[in-house]
Parts: structure tokens; sequence; C-alpha cells
């Protein structure tokens, strides 16, 4: 029963950041209808960044900002001078640009910061709540987890549906032409979704990181399991990118629990593939209302 | 214009192959003609040097710690070579770094052997690794010794790897040693697995079971490279264990205390040599400054085992010509337990390199290493090298760590595979270096 408790609580905090990378794949799909591979190593670099803060003996919360605030930057600066040259030619051009990305952003890493593993710090205790004698396994720093990707989630929803701005920046990353005859600044848009998906993705690497070790792969695994979760939820919706989180975070727990890690990895494809099985646009998507 | 850049292409083409033919036809190895001493013929052996190769981790997750190793040996070899090499030949060491990624290991292990032209290689790193070029070292029969990994398939057959030696106690002796401590000393004691699920895990679990097959009770096993392990410890957690037998790398080490910590889960701890390094453990789990953790080193009181003196026995004779070494000529850092691994294999490797006589062969030094075994080392057991095994240190301690201090709770125990009974035998801990810090190693008749 324990056992059964622990593991789900454990994949419940893993799914959460999961959920918290699809989001940011999320939202750099609406704002820009690529899917950006470079994430991983965009959070990792900012999670550095928040590290070096930390150890020169700043407190955790403003590595953290800082962090967050690197993103954005980050975010920004890439789509200004790496992506902007592909805007309008073929999507498969900017996909290819996030992949070359990721290897040179790693190999950046690995040459400022070192490739060793190094501990990162936790703002809360990374010891499990004790109720009646039985420990639960969930940390003060799984239930931040918990929280700030909800309503990481929450803004989100608000921002793309009730927001003017989250209505332009849907609308140009929709139809570019149309958008900027009705006045929409496109390009401005399209720099800010890259922008607050960095921001996103930052927070994802934070999560992760926090009361573990990092070294610059350590985001690898998330932007497979990232991707997963994004394309169950259907790329399209902040609730979809949670639940997706979720449900993988859950049964890939109970898989290296109970029936072996090696199968880790598989059963996330298997899964995937159930679900474009069933419901190809994934589980909440808007596509299907969208193709002509 | 079409025709002519058609024939242009052929022509082109032929270039380019008759230019690969001629350069394969180049390379391969110094033309015996070209050296008129005889004595130099071997490859990679010339009238005053040798060159060895090595392939480590010095970047990626296994980087931690064994990218010290070759730094070790490099001091330890230019200690040798700054007292006048073996028989006048300076030892040339050259490492490549393969991420501990078996396709890179191909790859530089070709180089390294192809291009550098390597006599023999040294203490190549990692399981996995190491097994993607074995055999092509085999068949290019470049002596490969003292590979620094405890699997039991670099020695339990000489005759299908005839090039290759193991160097460490291997892994299977290991757990049988310490299948043995736990069924003598805590008999009572729940037991649980907590293993890498590959050749580390496998060896290692037959010769723990050998022993205390039914003291346990439920085996974990993580896969490298996932790194949450919280699962396989909740598992742990349930089954009641309470002693939990690590046979993993370092960072797992650090992973599974931290989950751990967070389940409120405090078994008796036994980690197996490879993973329990208390200084890298201590430094990785340096920022969770919570409760224990912290000021008090993180592995305090756990159990491990010991092969070769570590860094915390300053008064040992073996620590001492280390500490003089690495003083004299090691780079950045300081004398750590893996550098002293690194120093050890290299003080091994200019014993063999001996014992292979004044113009040392490829195959010389292999049957000279076959008859390497009693000859004073810093491993506390002697090695098992015979014609029948290749396989390495035959024995370890074990012993309890006490802040950074490893603390003996045994005499040397020494043993082989199968059903090899376990002996004590500390005939060879108790000896020391030579005074001037290098082997004096008789050629091998």
């Amino acid at each position: 029963m324990q056992q059964l408790l622990t593991t789900f609580l454990t994949g419940l905090t893993l799914g959460m950041v999961y959920a918290a990378f699809a989001l940011a794949l999320v939202l750099i799909w609406r704002s820009t209808r690529i899917v950006n591979f470079a994430q991983a190593p965009m959070a990792m670099i900012t999670t550095y960044v928040a590290l070096v803060i930390v150890d020169a003996g700043m407190s955790y919360w403003i590595g953290f900002a800082a962090a967050l605030l690197s993103g954005l930057v980050l975010g920004a600066v890439i789509e200004r001078v790496v992506i902007r040259p592909v805007e309008g030619k073929p999507e498969i051009n900017a996909i290819i640009l996030t992949l070359g990305l990721f290897v040179v952003i790693h190999a950046v890493a690995a040459i400022i910061f070192g490739s060793g593993f190094r501990s990162f710090p936790a703002p809360f205790g990374l010891r499990g709540f004790e109720a009646g004698g039985v420990t639960i396994a969930l940390t003060g720093f799984a239930v931040f987890t918990i929280c700030s990707v909800a309503v990481v989630m929450l803004l989100l929803v608000a921002l793309f549906q009730h927001t003017d701005i989250g209505l332009k920046m849907r609308a140009s990353a929709f139809n570019q032409e149309v958008s900027r005859m009705l006045g929409v600044k496109v390009t401005r848009m399209l720099t800010l979704g890259w922008a607050l998906a960095a921001v996103v993705g930052s927070l994802s690497g934070l999560l992760i990181a926090g009361g573990s070790l990092v070294s610059p792969s350590y985001m690898d695994s998330v932007v497979v399991y990232g991707f997963v979760a994004a394309v169950l939820g259907g790329l399209d919706s902040p609730g979809g990118a949670v639940v997706g989180g979720l449900l993988l975070g859950v049964s890939l727990s109970f898989v290296s629990g109970y029936v072996g890690s090696d199968l880790v990895a598989l059963a996330s494809l298997a899964i995937l593939i159930v679900v474009l099985l069933v419901r190809p646009a994934g589980l909440f998507s808007h596509a299907t209302a969208r193709r002509v | 214009m079409k025709r002519w850049t058609k024939q242009m292409t052929r022509i082109a083409g032929l270039i380019t192959v008759g230019a690969l033919v001629a350069a394969c036809g180049a390379g391969g190895r110094p033309s015996s003609g070209s050296s008129s001493d005889t004595a130099a013929a071997e490859v990679g052996i010339t009238k005053d040097t040798v060159t060895v190769g090595a392939t480590f981790p010095l970047t990626g997750v296994a980087a931690p710690g064994y990218s010290e190793i070759p730094t070790g040996a490099q001091a330890y070899f230019d200690y040798v070579n700054a007292n006048g090499g073996v028989n006048g030949r300076k030892i040339k060491y050259i490492v490549r770094d393969d991420g501990y990624n078996p396709t890179t290991t191909s790859e530089v292990t070709n180089e390294l052997v192809l291009k550098d032209q390597v006599f023999a290689m040294l203490g190549a790193l990692g399981t996995p690794t190491h097994s993607a070029v074995v055999d092509f070292l085999n068949s290019e029969k470049v002596p490969d010794l003292f590979v620094s990994s405890g699997s039991i398939q670099w020695g339990n057959d000489p005759k299908a790897k005839p090039y290759t030696f193991g160097w460490q106690p291997d892994y299977e002796i290991e757990g049988k040693i310490i299948g043995q401590w736990v069924a003598k000393n805590m008999p009572d004691a729940k037991v649980g697995l907590f293993l890498q699920d590959d050749d580390l895990g496998v060896d290692s679990e037959k010769g723990v079971r050998r022993y205390i097959d039914k003291q346990i009770v439920k085996v974990a096993k993580y896969t490298s490279g996932n790194t949450d392990v919280a699962p396989q410890i909740a598992a742990l957690k349930a089954s009641g264990a309470d002693l939990v037998l690590g046979f993993n790398v370092p960072a797992y080490t650090a992973l599974s205390q931290l989950v751990a910590m967070k389940l409120n889960y405090k078994p008796k701890w036994f980690y197996a040599n490879i993973g329990s390094d208390p200084e890298l453990i201590g430094s990785l789990l340096s920022k969770f400054s919570e409760g224990a953790v912290g000021k008090v080193n993180p592995l305090d009181g756990v159990l491990t085992t010991e092969y070769i003196p570590g860094v915390d026995a300053t008064d040992n004779a073996w620590v001492q010509l280390w500490q003089k070494v690495w003083d004299k000529h090691g780079k950045d850092g300081h004398l750590t337990n893996y550098r002293i691994y690194g120093m050890s294999e290299a003080y091994a490797f200019v014993q063999a390199l001996q014992a292979a006589g004044k113009n040392p062969t490829r195959k010389g030094i292999v049957d000279a290493v076959e008859k390497m075994g009693n000859d004073a080392g810093p491993p506390l057991a002697p090695f098992r090298y015979s014609a029948d095994s290749h396989l390495g240190i035959s024995g370890m301690r074990v012993v309890q760590l006490k802040g950074l201090v490893a603390d003996p709770l045994t005499p040397v125990l020494v043993t082989d595979l199968g059903a090899a009974p376990i002996k004590e035998d500390d005939s060879a801990a108790k000896d020391g270096p030579p005074a001037s810090g290098i082997p004096e190693v008789k050629p091998a008749g």
C-alpha cells in the first residue's frame, strides 16, 4: 500500500515537471507553429545560471528569478537572431534549426560549466511529510512543483483565451498575412511567444533540478517525455499538456517500480502510439476544427 | 557541357579511389626496413619511447571521479620518465575521451590503434564501453592491459580474449566477499539489493546469492541514465529490507541517498567499492544540507570495501609515494582515490613492461603479465594472472566509513570465481614500495 502511494506520488511530481515542459512546447507551438527541440538545453543553461548565482552565496530565490529572467532574454534573442531568418520558409527549416541549437547549447554548456554532475539546492525540505507514522513521499519541494505548474497552466489559459495579446499571438501564429493586415505586429508576437515559452521551460528546468543533480544532459530525458506529454494533450491545449504530463509521469513511475526500469522509455512510446491510434490529434486538440 | 562534367566526375572519382587505396597501404604499421635497430621493430616501441593508449569518460555522466584516473596515471608516468623511464624508454601516454558512449569508444580506440599506433592499451574504462572494442583489440593482437572495470568477462576466458587482462577485483568476488560478511555478521538482516542493470548487477548478484540467497527479500534494478530511482527505493522500503547492498556507480549512490531521505527510509547501507568514494559523494550531496547531510559526511557509517590503500591512509608507504608523485607531477587539484587508482594501474604497467624484458614485444608483455603475481605492488591482495585466468586483484577487505576515513572491519579476504573458498591473506597488504618509487622487476624468463 505504502509502495503504491509512494510510486504514485513520485510519479505525480515527475509528471508535473513533464507538464511544465510540455506547456513550454505548447506555448511555442500556439504562438509560432513550430516545435522547439532546443527547449531542453535552453532550460538547462538557465538552470546553470541559477546554480552559479546560488554558488556565489546568494539566496535561492534570486537565482530562481535570474534563471527565469535569463530564460526570457534567451528566448527572445534566439527568436530574433536564429529563428527569424527562416520564418516564412517551410516549418521544417525552423525545426531542424532547433535541433542544431540543441547540440550547440549542449556543447557550450559543457565548455562553460563543465560536464560533471553538480548538486542543485532546493528551497524547501527534501524530507517526506509524515502523517501518523507513515511517511508520505511528498516533500515541500514537490508541493511547490505541483502548485507552480498549476498556476502557470491557469495563467496560460487566461493569456490565450481572455486577453488581447493572447488573441494576437494566436492569430499571428495561425495566419501571419491576415493578422498583419489587421494591424497585429506579427514579429513582435513571435518574439514574445518564444520569450514566454523559454520562461516556462526554465521553470521546468528549475523544478526538475531542485534537490537533485544537474549536468549538461540532465534535461535530455525530459525533452522526450515532455514532447510525448505535449503530443498526448494535443500540442494545442495547456490543459491537455498538464493531463498528458501527469498521465505519463504516473504511468512511467509504475512501470519503473513494478515492471522494470529498462522498460520506461518503451512504455512512453507505447502510450504515445495507443493515444494517437485512438485520438490521432491528441486528447484535447482543437486541430480538427481547423483542418481545411 | 553536360558530357564534360560527367567525365570530370568520373576522373575525380577514380582519383579519390586511388588516393584511398594508397592511403590504406601507407597506414598499417611502420615498415620494418626503416629502422636499423631490430629492437625497435614492435609497433608503438622506439629506441626511446613506449606509446600506450587509454579511453576514459572525460565528459558526460560517468566523468565525475573517473576522469581523474588518467591524471593520476599521467603523473606517475611523468615521475618514471623523469627518472629515466623504463630501460631508457620514456612512456608516452595518450588518453582519449569516449564520454562513456560505446560508439565513441570504438571510434577513439580505432584512432589509438591505427593512427597513434599504440603498443598497448592501458586501463580503458567501463564495461559497456570496453565491450565494444575488446574483440577488435584481440583480433589486432594489441595488449589490452588492466581494464578499469570489474566485469568478469575480461579475464575468465583467456582463450577467447588472449590479449585482455582485468585489474580490479571482479564484481563476482566482491559480491561473494560482501555476501559472506553479511551472513557472518548480520545473519538476521533482511537484505535488499540495489543493482545497476548490466554486468555489474548480474555478476555481483551471483556472488552475493552464494552466501545469503535466503536473506534477500527484494532486488531493485535501475537503468543507467534514468535518474529517477524513487520507484526502486520505494520497492526496497516496501519489502522491509533493513540492509541495502548497492552495486552502482557513484552518481547513483548520491541519488539513492537523496531518495531515501525523501522517503524517510533508513536501512543500513553497504555500497560496493566503485560507488562509495566518500569525497566524491560528499561533494555531490553538499548542497542538501538538511539534518544529517552537510557538516557530517553523508556516507558516515556506511559499509564498503577496499582493495588499494586510499588517500585517507596517510601513514601507508604507498600513499606517501603517491602523494610525493602528485606533489611533483600532478596538475590541478589534490590527490584523490581515483588518482591513486590511476597511479596503481600505471605502477602495474611499469612492472609488466620491466618483466617483458629489454626489447618488449606485444606477445612478450602478455606472457610476462601471466607470470606476474607476487611482485610487491599497491594492491592489498595478489593478482590472479596465469595462462588460465586473466582476472586481476584477488581480494579486498570490508571497511566502514568514518567521515572520509575507511576503518577496516576484516583482514584482506582473498578468493576466486565460483565455489572457490574465501581465505584471509594479508601477505600482499604489508609490502611497501621500493625506495626509488619505481618497481624493480626482473625480466620474466
